[in-house]
């Protein structure tokens, strides 16, 4: 087990830069999950990590080693593909034991370190089978085994849940948290899902076109968002953004009646989370066009004037009618600059 | 509409035919002659013809049909009525085509022509063509090095050692091929066959003439080629050579000529065989009369005249006068020969004596011992036919499993299900006749053709059935030790050493370049791979012929490039083909090249559906590059190079091109796979089609044993 730090790192294809200076200092045992949108680098990053690609520029370390020209072999890494990458043609067995194998371990330890992973993750009864023959989460704990097996000083998990469907997504969630609780390895753990990233993350680390955009607790990420990108990207349904101007202690959203009392002069961003709005009183007014039923709360969609929209989230039961005009109160208001979309203090 | 229909058939069958038939009507009123001259001698035939047909009034269609498929076209055309009125060739299968019957008797010309030539063409009494030329082999030397040519063996000898020295050469000839020997055979007082047709080649002076021969050859290049004797007569290092005078204008230099000189033990003449060239008429002719007309024009001394003016030929006419000194020396020198034997026999004698020949030039082989092994040889081919069986049992035995058959077939049609079934199926099974008929005329047909024939002899012409006795004499070596090259046994390790070692390195190869291609610093990858691919796009007899030129001792490419490479200063002097594994080699290195592009090119598509990730995880896994090959590529490769490597074995097995083309089996037919050897009991051992097809049986036997063999292994059907 070992702390990674990565120092400047660049990841250039010809003239195509995918990441550009990324500095990271993971304390041995951290959950780091990389989230952005398609395209960001995270995946690119992670295989630097790995070995797959090679560094640039920049340094990373694992366990305080500079590990930059090191194969894949001399990391002790391991990871989980999103496709899984079970090896066809061998069985389950051979399959999450072929890392010891090629690392030529007397047999007998890897019997007993494939059994023992295989007990802690349910496999024993599929052992003998071949991939073909499991369904996708099968596959998927297979998969995670075989990292397991390793024990390496980090895992590198590659969009692990995303060919699972919705339920036994929520349950892999869960069942890879208390993994981690349980080998306490460093992890790091690619996804574009944010849910995923909430609840599995020590830390998150937020990626856009290859520049790191804020890295923090998905409390900090989803409290104190340091910019407008990390503050659409992380919640769901995600903040709305509206432009405002502030003149002596209060905000006037551009082309809408109603001030905030909120400091700050000139041009600015506001962001506003669906959970932080009241409705019922307040200094806004917006039409609700739709009301979306989820359940235990329902998600308005509001529009407060040409351009300006914004959902609410209100308990269930909820009594509007779509067309009625409601007053909104804004609990917590995010100020961002106008230009550079970075939080305002 | 479907009278309109049958109407339009009927028309279009009655366009094919006059399609066909045309050709025969337009020359109808021709006279045809097939000949296969090039050149001069061309030239001077057309003219002769012109003038013969100026004076009758007969048009005349000359047709020049390639040497090498001569005799087979004629052989095949004249019985089917589609031959020539008139074809000129040399009278060495007159015996086969008089039994064939594919001739008509010339009528007595006695007197018009040299002895030799009258010889030469009478058979039972009758004379068969009317004799145009003279050809045999003489000494041809360069008259500004040699003042007077040799009249001895001695002689020669002194005067040849003399001439030998860095790099030149005293006399030069063709010494490894029977029809060269022949001079000294006969010189010595020997002959290929006596009057019975017996080989004899085990005698005293066969050995002497040998010994003799080895003498000669110790002074020149190791087993040179014809056209690596007029080379060096053209680059003037070789004083002498022995070759004929249809070689003459290809040597570029000056030359004079001597007849062969006398056997100085024996006293006697070198006696070369003689050609004598005839015009035959054919038999089945339109117009036999007008044939027999032309044939005696063209041999008489006008025609004579113009073949020897233009087409500088020495020719047969007695009063014709021979218009320089190296005609009147093939003139001399036919006087001083021996008529090519045309009894068919004489090729079982040629095998023998060739590998004799080249085993005692080689010096692996003492000439005793060789004539011995060589005597052996040809008498074993000599021998009769198995006897004839009793047909009965045979015919009892497929009567009964074709009774078995049927019963088989009509139990299964009891079930009303399966006539219902039938029944309503009847049209499917109509549009899958076409295909059906397909099969059975191209594959089923000549297979049980062939299958049949291996249960009946071929001897001279005849036919006569023997039952299995063919394969009792193949499978428990009846005339051959299981050692010996001529043995099935034998010839089955090799074509399965063959066989494995060529799919082996095809496989290496193969999958070593593609995974080489896939590399991600590979530049120009379209460009390499149709490089890499294009061994496999040129027709494998080029090939084949290209390998074997680059094998070649003397002025091959192999030779000098490993000259370089050890830097000795000079090319090699290996004489691949002198050896089994040096042959063996050659045969090898030439279908490795023919064979790697088609396994690189299953492996390319096979790699595209292995996803870069399961190598990618072998990676993280710690596993080296070898053990991601091992352990991940190379297993997901199998389904697709299996199938692959089943269809390469069973066509390197019967790669009968390379074998034929590089090593012609040397040394000593051990280079010889099944199917090249099918194809010399065939071909070139005295017609022995029963033999050839049990091989061919055999071999069919072997190879569908060993795709169950494969299946079996695979675990499941892959073919």
């Amino acid at each position: 087990m070992a702390g990674v730090t990565l120092n400047g790192l660049y990841k250039r294809y010809g003239s195509t830069s995918v990441l550009e200076g990324i500095d990271l200092d993971v304390e041995d045992g951290e959950y780091i999950v990389l989230v952005g949108p398609s395209g960001c680098g995270k995946s690119t990053l992670l295989r630097c990590i790995a070995g797959l690609e090679e560094i640039t520029a920049g340094t990373l370390e694992i366990g305080g080693r500079r590990v930059n020209d090191l194969s894949p072999r001399a990391r002790n890494v391991a990871m989980v593909f999103q496709s899984y990458a079970l090896y066809p043609h061998m069985t389950v067995r051979r399959n999450m034991g072929f890392a010891l194998e090629v690392a030529r371990r007397p047999k007998a330890e890897i019997r007993e370190a494939v059994e023992d992973v295989a007990a802690m993750l349910d496999l024993v009864p599929l052992l003998d089978r071949l991939p073909g023959q499991l369904s996708g989460g099968q596959r998927q704990r297979v998969a995670m085994g075989r990292a397991i097996v390793r024990r390496p000083d980090v895992f590198l998990f590659d969009e692990p849940l995303s060919n699972l469907d919705a339920s036994l997504r929520h349950h892999m969630r869960v069942e890879l948290k208390h993994l981690h609780r349980r080998l306490q390895t460093t992890v790091f753990h690619v996804t574009h899902d944010q849910v995923e990233a909430l609840t599995l993350a020590d830390r998150i680390v937020v990626l856009h076109q290859g520049v790191v955009q804020q890295v923090g607790t998905p409390r900090e990420l989803f409290d104190r968002p340091a910019n407008t990108f990390v503050g659409t990207f992380i919640g769901s349904p995600s903040m709305a953004l509206l432009p405002a101007v502030g003149a002596g202690g209060t905000v006037r959203i551009d082309g809408l009646e109603g001030e905030l009392e909120l400091p700050g002069e000139g041009a600015m961003t506001l962001g506003l989370r669906p959970t932080d709005i009241e409705v019922g009183r307040g200094p806004l007014r917006g039409q609700i066009e739709v009301i979306e039923s989820l359940g235990a709360e329902a998600l308005l969609h509001l529009d407060l004037g040409p351009d300006r929209k914004l959902v609410a989230q209100v308990p269930e039961p909820c009594q509007a009618q779509p067309g009625e005009v409601v007053s909104l109160l804004p609990r917590v208001v995010h100020r961002f600059h106008a230009e550079t979309g970075e939080r305002l203090p | 509409m479907k009278a309109r229909r049958a109407l339009q058939a009927l028309l279009l069958c009655g366009v094919v035919v006059a399609c066909l038939l045309a050709p025969t009507w337009a020359h109808a009123a021709d006279l045809t002659v097939w000949h296969a001259y090039r050149g001069a001698e061309e030239a001077a035939l057309r003219e002769a013809v012109d003038r013969f047909a100026e004076g009758r009034g007969h048009r005349v269609r000359l047709v020049s049909v390639s040497f090498g498929v001569y005799d087979s076209k004629l052989e095949t055309a004249i019985p089917r009525g589609n031959g020539p009125d008139l074809f000129i060739a040399a009278q060495g299968n007159l015996g086969k085509w008089r039994r064939m019957g594919l001739l008509v008797p010339a009528g007595d010309v006695s007197g018009e022509h040299r002895d030799p030539a009258i010889e030469a063409l009478t058979e039972g009494g009758e004379l068969w063509g009317q004799p145009l030329a003279f050809k045999s082999l003489m000494l041809i030397y360069d008259p500004e090095v040699i003042d007077t040519p040799p009249r001895t063996t001695d002689e020669l000898l002194a005067l040849s050692a003399a001439l030998t020295e860095d790099g030149r050469y005293g006399l030069v000839y063709e010494a490894g091929t029977p029809f060269y020997h022949a001079p000294w055979m006969h010189g010595f007082g020997g002959a290929a066959i006596d009057e019975m047709g017996e080989p004899t080649l085990d005698t005293r002076a066969q050995v002497d003439a040998l010994t003799f021969a080895a003498e000669l050859a110790a002074l020149m290049p190791t087993a040179p080629s014809a056209d690596r004797v007029s080379s060096l007569y053209t680059e003037g290092r070789a004083a002498m050579i022995i070759d004929g005078p249809w070689r003459v204008a290809d040597l570029g230099r000056r030359v004079a000529a001597a007849p062969l000189p006398l056997v100085s033990p024996t006293g006697e003449p070198a006696r070369p065989y003689l050609t004598v060239e005839a015009a035959f008429v054919a038999a089945r002719g339109q117009d036999p009369e007008a044939a027999a007309e032309l044939a005696s024009f063209l041999s008489g001394v006008d025609g004579a005249q113009i073949r020897q003016e233009v087409g500088r030929q020495a020719v047969t006419a007695s009063r014709v006068v021979p218009s320089d000194p190296i005609l009147q020396v093939q003139l001399d020198q036919a006087a001083r020969s021996e008529p090519l034997p045309t009894d068919p026999e004489v090729q079982s004698a040629w095998e023998g004596l060739a590998r004799a020949l080249r085993q005692v030039l080689r010096g692996t082989v003492l000439p005793d011992r060789a004539m011995a092994a060589a005597q052996q040889h040809a008498t074993v081919l000599r021998r009769p036919p198995p006897p004839p069986a009793n047909p009965w049992p045979y015919g009892i035995v497929l009567a009964l499993l074709a009774l078995a058959g049927l019963g088989a077939l009509g139990y299964r049609l009891r079930d009303p299900d399966l006539r219902r079934r039938m029944l309503v199926h009847a049209p499917d099974y109509l549009w899958i006749a076409p295909a059906g008929l397909a099969m059975v005329v191209l594959v089923v047909v000549p297979f049980l053709t062939g299958a049949a024939v291996a249960l009946f002899a071929h001897h001279q012409g005849e036919w006569s059935f023997v039952g299995l006795a063919h394969f009792i004499d193949i499978l428990l070596a009846r005339d051959w030790p299981i050692t010996s090259p001529m043995s099935f046994g034998f010839t089955l390790v090799v074509t399965v050493l063959w066989t494995v070692s060529n799919v082996t390195l095809h496989v290496v190869i193969g999958v070593a370049l593609a995974m080489l291609l896939r590399e991600p610093w590979v530049g120009l990858r379209g460009v390499w791979r149709a490089l890499l691919i294009l061994p496999w796009a040129v027709p494998n007899y080029i090939t084949a012929l290209i390998w074997r030129s680059l094998f070649d001792a003397q002025v091959g490419a192999i030779n000098a490039i490993l000259g370089l490479l050890l830097l000795r200063g000079e090319a090699l002097q290996i004489d691949w083909f002198s050896s089994f594994a040096t042959g063996f080699a050659a045969n090898l290195t030439t279908n490795t090249w023919l064979g790697f592009p088609f396994m690189m090119v299953v492996t390319l598509g096979a790699l595209q559906s292995i996803p870069r990730d399961l190598e990618e995880a072998a990676e993280v896994d710690g596993a080296g590059a070898w053990q991601r090959f091992r352990h991940v590529t190379w297993p997901m490769l199998m389904p697709a190079l299996l199938p692959a490597m089943i269809l390469g074995s069973v066509w390197t097995f019967n790669m009968f091109n390379v074998i034929y083309l590089v090593s012609a089996g040397e040394p000593d037919g051990s280079t010889e796979i099944l199917i090249s050897e099918a194809y010399r009991w065939a071909f070139s051992r005295g017609n022995r089609y029963g033999y050839a097809a049990a091989y061919a049986v055999l071999i069919f036997l072997v190879l569908l044993f060993y795709s169950r063999l494969a299946n079996r292994l695979a675990g499941r059907k892959v073919l």
